[in-house]
Parts: C-alpha cells; structure tokens; sequence
C-alpha cells in the first residue's frame, strides 16, 4: 500500500515536472496577454509604469464604444473580411482545382507542379511585400513594360493622324483629332485643349512635324497608372491578389496529399456506374474532403486575420489608412504616434473574437454540411 | 497510369463512354496552372537578375538581362544592413527555438499521452484553444507585458541595490525573451501533434519498461525519443522556416540593431533606401535565398509535414 502510495506521488511529480515549464511559458505567451488585453482594453491606463506608477483604473466599456464609432475600424474590418473572403473563397477553390488536375493526372508532372507553386509560402512574407510593392509601383516593371507599348500605340494613332488631316495645314481638324486620341491624358496636359492645344501645335514650324509628332507623344501618350497601392477603391486588389499568391501551393499540398489517401476503389466504381469527371469530383472527391477543407478553412482564416507582415511591407497601412487591417490598425494605435494602449487592446480583443467567430462558423458548416469521412 | 488505363476500358463497356480529360481540357488546365506556375517563378528569376544590375541600368533596362553585371549591390547591402549579424541572429532565433519547442512538445506530449492525471482534460484543452488563436492579435498585450514585467523587476532590484541605474532586461530587447516567445507562440501546435502521434505508441512497451523498474524520464529519454523520431522531424520541418521568416512578433520584441533577425532587419533596410533598387534588389535575394535552399534539401519532407494539414502561419 506505501509502495503505490509513494509510486503515485512520483508519477504526479514527474507528470508536473513534463508539464509545468510548457504550460508556464504557455500562460506567458498567450495566456496572461489575453487576461492583460481584457483588462486593459476596459480601463484608461495611459502608458507608464503599469504598477506602482501615475494610476489608471477601469473604465467600463468606453473603449469599445470609442472603437464602434471610429470609421478606421470598420474600414480596417472591411478589408479583413475581403482577405478573408479571397483566402477560403479563392486560395481554397484554386487549391482544390490544381490538386484534382494533378490528382486526375490531367496534367502531368506532378512533382514540378508542388515543387513550384509551394515556393511563395517558403519566402519570408516582408520580402514578398517588398518585392511585391516595387513590382505594382508606379517605377516598377509592369508600369515600365505597359507604358512601352502605350507610347508606340499612341505614336502610331499620331502619325496616322497627322497623315489624314493634312498635318498643320488644317490646324483646328488636327487639334480635333488629337484631343479626340488622347482622352485620358489632355486634361491634364492643357487647361482648354481645343485652345491651348492649337497655339501648342502652331508653335511648330510646318516642316518640323517629325518632332512635333516626338513631344506631343511623349506628352500626351497615356501612362500606365500603376499607382495601384495608392488609389483608394483599388489598393486592396494587389494585396489581394498576393495573398492568394503566396498560399495556393499550400492549399494545393494539403489537398492533393488528402486526395491520395482515397481509396481508389470507389473512384473505380463510379467510373464504371458511368460517373462523369465533374460528378466524381463532386460526389466522391469533395464529400471525402470535407473535413480537410473545413480545417483548412480554419487555418485560412486564422492566417489572413493575422496577415500583418504582408501589409505592413506593401502599403504600410496607406495611403491614408485605405488598406489598414484590423492587426496593423492595432498596430498603428499602439506604436505609431501617441500610444493608446486601451483602444489598440480593444482591438486585440475584437479580432480574437472575429476569428473565434469565423471558426465557429466554420465549425457549424462542417457539420451541417460535412460528409462522412 | 496502367491501372487507370484498365480503369478506362472497363469504364467504356460501362452505360455511358468516359472522357477523362479532353484534349480541350487538358489544354485549359496546362495553360491555367501554366500561368499561375509562370507568375510564381518570374518574379523571383527578375528579381533575382535585377539584384546585379545597378540602380541606373535597372531604371533603362528593366526587363532585359544585366548588361554588366556587377557583385557591388551585395556588397554594399551586406555591409549597410549588417547582414552577417542578422543571419546569425535569425539562425540562432530558429535553431533555438526549434530545439526548445520540439523537446518541449514531446516531454509534454509524453506526459498528456501516457501518465494519468485528472489534470491532463483541462491544460491540454487550454492548448487546443492556443491553435486557433493567432498569437500576432496579441502583440499589443504581449508589448506591454515583457515591458512592464522588465520595468517592475529592475525597479525591484534597484530597490535592492543589486543592479545600476541602467535599463534591466530580461524579456525585451534580449535573446532569451526573443526565444521564449518564439517557443511559446508554436507549443500548442506542437504539443498537440506530439500528443496524438505518441498515443499511438503501444503501451504495453512503457508498461514493460516499468515493470523492468525504469521512472517515466528514463522511459522518455530512451524509449519515447527514439521512436518519436518522425514526428519530431515534422515538426522541425515546420517550425524552421516560420520561425526565420517571422516578423510581428520580433517586430516588437526587438529595437537594438544587434539583436534583429533577417526579416525585420531587411524591412528596415529598405524603408532606409526606397529608391535605391540595386541594393534593396540584393537585399531581398539574401533574404529568401536560405530558406529556398532549405525548400530544395527538405522539399520532400516538408511537403509531406504540410500535408499534414498542421501547418500554422
């Protein structure tokens, strides 16, 4: 009887002495921040010294209410929910797509397709936003590249032009023409084209038309606006898009690997009952993944809620706060100007519970919707 | 292929013919993932020739080769950024923590698997919470804390008389605080991989060792390890390069030039030099050229540990 007494005391000694150092560093990383986020996202504690220093209390849910009404926050939710919607509404589809086709052997190459496509989910994510961000700027290759070919197209439209009408000896059907080819950059060049423009071309001596022909393209020759980063109602498209850049390969493993466990069997069967590709993928395929997808759907979310790094790198948040997330709006409340710690614990808190919420859901679909496995 | 050949001739004495994959079909497939495979390495092969040009050549000739090529973007970037120092750091941050978390996650996984407590129900549930929460949500919170519990144990020392009047750190802005966070923030996947794998270990073989008088350390050390190889070496596949390319958390955590990692110190790199692409070009080689050569030693292991759907970015 002391015997076991004495080897169950052992065993809860060596059973702690396993589990205590992970679970202490665990309540340091996750746990106690979240306590301290709770509490100080309820309080006015203003910086400074949190104990022992110039005093702060709780407030009550002041923070909150502050949140709701600043529109900063529901934009930066805003552009949450579209990273969310293209990471399971693209990343996952495409994945599922480029894994069947492999899966299928309706292409082939297999290994060359994983080896490449998982690549952008091994690169640091502040490389590929800087690199990114370089290629969309206004002095990046596609703009370089775009603006080429505009200036040919439009140097072609310009002699083509001056061909028909004559060139200067009918300078109002010329002006004419030109303010008719060039529509997206004459106002900004000429104040009132049809006058400016005209007292522009007869500046020009008759026999100099080769140049004129010269500067009116470098003048008036549209330019590629690749200022993508920088104009409101597009700057969420190149984040976008780089996202699902970065993690279709992921998706594509995790399916393809999933798919490669089905028992061929069953795919054999339905072929002879005479089952067409699409109802293959749809009957057989996507039912026996479902509880792959749902979970990948979990760890899609969690990631592009916490996609920090990739907008930090591209766009810093700007221009003018229009591609803010609610992590680098967070950041911004916290460590960018005055510090105010309450309100970026706030938010801490509210995308804690976003993403709890769209696991949730995620949950709930799962089982309402799953297959068997 | 055969197997699926002989698929397809049954398939044809079936009710309906089987077209599995018209040429039609099969050529919008190429060209789709075709596009999408072009998309992924052009970038990197132009950003990786654009790094020897200069920044003038790359402004006329963008697109093109370099015309002379030249080794001086490196040089210059590397000793601007000090990127000797920052691939120290980041190998010692990965390594490190990848040590820590793997070992870690077995002697814990170890303790929830096959000791018995009343306490396993409710830690290891807490850990599973621990997966779906994203631990950059929290660097707010995580800030204040390794700052404040700094300030409040050097004030005490001070107190004390056993240190200066200088800045005491222990968590912020140091190594140590660098790699417990890194170690926390990866345990509750790794505890929970390391859980499931070694509960299907027999436990008849523990049962054995017991009876043969050996305590659960000396079954860990030299039974559990050995046969916790695969799931250690996933693990580890995983964790290296989330942990050398992770950036909020070391954002935060670190402000001294000497104690950057990789990322964070490219990031302010470039901010420093926006329009001088040679160097930044050069820059961002170094960055993601030690994990593209992990990529082609590793690449068979890692696709098989993501697969594992466990992956957590």
């Amino acid at each position: 009887m002391n015997g076991t007494a004495t080897k169950a005391a052992k065993d809860r000694r060596a059973y702690w002495a396993m589990v205590l150092p992970s679970f202490l560093i665990y309540l340091f990383v996750f746990g106690f921040p979240i306590v301290l986020a709770i509490v100080l996202s309820l309080s006015n504690y203003g910086g400074g010294k949190m104990f022992g220093g110039t005093s702060w209390g709780i407030t009550g849910f002041r923070q909150y209410q502050r949140l709701f009404a600043d529109p900063y926050f529901w934009n930066a939710l805003k552009n949450n929910i579209y990273i969310v919607l293209v990471s399971v509404l693209g990343q996952l589809p495409l994945g599922f797509i480029f894994a069947y086709l492999i899966y299928r052997k309706t292409v082939k190459f297999e290994e060359f397709w994983q080896g490449v496509l998982y690549v952008p989910a091994m690169i640091s994510t502040i490389v590929v936003g800087i690199l990114w961000s370089i290629i969309f700027s206004p002095y990046g290759p596609i703009a370089d590249t775009a603006n080429h070919y505009y200036a040919s197209a439009y140097s072609a439209k310009i002699s083509g032009i001056f061909q028909t009408t004559g060139g200067l000896s009918d300078p109002d059907e010329l002006t004419d023409q030109i303010i008719k080819a060039s529509p997206s950059t004459i106002n900004t060049v000429f104040s009132d084209p049809s006058v400016d423009l005209k007292d522009f071309l007869l500046s020009y001596e008759p026999g100099d038309t080769a140049t004129l022909q010269k500067d009116l393209v470098n003048l008036l020759a549209p330019r590629w606006n690749a200022d993508f980063l920088s104009k409101n109602n597009v700057a969420m498209i190149p984040i976008c898009f780089v996202t699902l850049w970065m993690w279709v390969g992921t998706y594509l493993l995790i399916f393809l690997a999933n798919m490669q466990k089905i028992d061929r069997g069953i795919i054999e069967a339905a072929q002879i009952d005479g089952a067409s590709e699409m109802q293959i993928m749809g009957r057989v395929v996507l039912p026996s993944l479902s509880k792959v997808i749902a979970n990948s759907a979990i760890l899609c979310i969690s990631g592009s809620l916490s996609g920090f790094a990739l907008i930090l790198a591209m766009t810093g948040g700007g221009p003018a706060r229009v591609t803010q997330v609610l992590s680098i709006y967070m950041y911004d409340k916290a460590f960018m100007g005055a510090p105010d710690y309450p309100l970026a614990n706030a938010i801490a808190i509210m995308i804690v519970l976003f993403s709890l919420a769209l696991v949730g859901i995620m949950f709930a679909l799962e089982r309402r919707f799953g297959g068997k496995e | 292929m055969n197997q699926q050949q002989g698929v397809q001739m049954r398939g044809k004495r079936g009710k309906k013919p089987i077209r599995p994959g018209t040429i039609l079909g099969k050529a919008v497939a190429y060209l789709v993932m075709g596009i999408f495979a072009f998309m992924t390495i052009y970038p990197l092969v132009w950003l990786f020739f654009s790094s020897f040009k200069t920044t003038t050549e790359f402004r006329t000739n963008m697109m093109g080769l370099p015309i002379d090529w030249t080794l001086e973007n490196y040089r210059s970037a590397w000793k601007i950024g000090e990127f000797d120092k920052l691939i120290g750091n980041s190998v010692l941050y990965t390594l490190g923590s990848t040590v820590g978390i793997t070992f870690l996650s077995l002697l814990t996984g170890f303790a929830f698997a096959k000791i018995k407590s009343k306490a396993t129900g409710p830690i290891y549930g807490s850990f599973i919470i621990g997966i779906l929460l994203t631990i950059q949500s929290l660097m707010v919170p995580l800030f204040l804390e390794v700052t404040s519990i700094d300030r409040g144990i050097g004030d005490f020392l001070r107190s004390l008389g056993l240190v200066g009047s200088g800045e005491f750190r222990l968590f912020h802005n140091t190594r140590f605080g660098v790699l417990i966070i890194y170690i926390g923030s990866a345990l509750p996947v790794g505890i929970y991989m390391c859980t499931e794998y070694i509960r299907g270990i027999p436990s008849a073989i523990i049962e054995a060792a017991q009876i043969d008088g050996a305590g659960y350390f000396r079954i860990f050390r030299s039974i559990i390890v050995g046969m916790s190889k695969p799931i250690a070496m996933t693990l580890s596949i995983l964790n290296i390069p989330s942990l050398w390319n992770e950036f909020a958390l070391i954002n935060i955590l670190v402000s001294e030039t000497n104690l950057k990692s990789l990322p964070l110190g490219i990031y302010k790199f470039s901010g420093g030099l926006s329009s001088d692409y040679g160097k930044q070009f050069a820059a961002l080689v170094i960055g993601m050229l030690p994990m593209l050569l992990f990529y082609i030693a590793f690449r068979k292991q890692i696709t098989a540990g993501v697969s594992m759907g466990a992956l957590k970015e």
